[in-house]
């Protein structure tokens, strides 16, 4: 009876549909384990859901059948292995092997692009602040001698 | 299954028509779907070896539960979506399924399913207690089992 109640949660659909909490998988395992017959059950709901997608299937594009088969082909592959008895490709590494160059990763292209446009921003900044600084500097020198004067001027006349 | 390239085809052409079904559901923007089904099927071929011990009976289940996971983080907000890209929304099992719920399962099941929100944020989006979203999200579970076995059994 307190199986039965268990079943009509719907613990196992909510479990099958990835909504169910960890404690509630952990305490649906644990159930599973007690009660074997709930397995079934289990196997029951996700048969349902499968015939029911299975009623309306949707075909996704061509081209992605052969992204997926042709992307494990470049997994498997990049693991050192060229070249499969069932490919009909032949691989050719064209990448030098005389010590000469390094392979980076691709955001060290962006770094140092930010680098470049950073470094000229900085240059531009500094010859701006160093004209306007001397500017400034002849300014001062144009009018100290003006000021000078006066101040003998004031003197004399006390 | 790596090396076997005619068990991933096998695989791919039994599932990956169901599966689309249930991930245009979620994500109803075509390419970004077609995203999810290479990298489902990307994760199958690598982790085949993981389905004895995932608690799950069938293939299809197990599929279903990572192209989820994959889906819910393609998920873009309603509003960045326009009319041309949107396809298939109000079709599928599920789409079905949350149109006969009550208005507040329908609330809980949206953000917890298609939106993959804990309920913990569920209720403070709600501004309810996580006991009662709990609550109606378990009533929405059991809306799903009649609904499966009415229509599927």
């Amino acid at each position: 009876m307190e199986l039965k109640f268990y079943i009509e949660s719907g613990i196992i659909e909510s479990f099958v549909l990835g909504l169910a909490s960890e404690a509630e998988v952990e305490e649906l395992q644990h159930m599973r384990r007690l009660y074997p017959e709930l397995n079934t059950e289990v196997e029951f709901v996700e048969r349902r859901l499968e015939r029911a997608a299975f009623d309306e299937p949707v075909l996704p594009p061509a081209e992605i059948r052969d992204r997926v088969l042709q992307k494990i082909r470049w997994d498997h592959n990049s693991g050192g292995h060229f070249g499969d008895n069932n490919s009909n490709y032949t691989f050719i590494n064209i990448q030098p092997k005389d010590g000469d160059h390094i392979t980076v990763h691709r955001w060290w292209k962006i770094f140092f692009i930010i680098f470049f446009i950073m470094s000229k921003v900085f240059l531009f900044l500094a010859i701006f602040y160093y004209l306007k600084y001397r500017q400034s500097q002849e300014q001062r020198s144009d009018l100290l001698p003006a000021h000078y004067q006066q101040e003998q001027v004031q003197s004399r006349s006390l | 299954m790596v090396e076997d390239p005619a068990a991933r085809a096998l695989l791919y052409d039994r599932y990956a028509g169901a599966l689309y079904n249930m991930v245009l559901q979620l994500v109803p923007v075509k390419h970004r779907a077609n995203e999810v089904i290479v990298k489902v099927f990307n994760w199958a071929f690598h982790h085949i070896g993981t389905f004895h011990s995932s608690g799950y009976q069938t293939l299809f289940a197990w599929l279903m539960r990572k192209a989820r996971e994959f889906a819910i983080k393609e998920v873009v907000p309603e509003s960045a979506l326009t009319g041309t890209e949107l396809i298939k929304q109000e079709e599928g099992i599920l789409q079905r399924f949350y149109l006969v719920l009550p208005t507040d399962q329908q609330q809980v099941f949206r953000l917890s399913y298609f939106k993959g929100l804990s309920i913990a944020t569920i209720a403070r989006l709600l501004a309810l207690p996580e006991e009662q979203i709990n609550d109606i999200l378990g009533d929405a579970m059991r809306s799903f089992r009649q609904f499966l076995k009415d229509t599927w059994n």
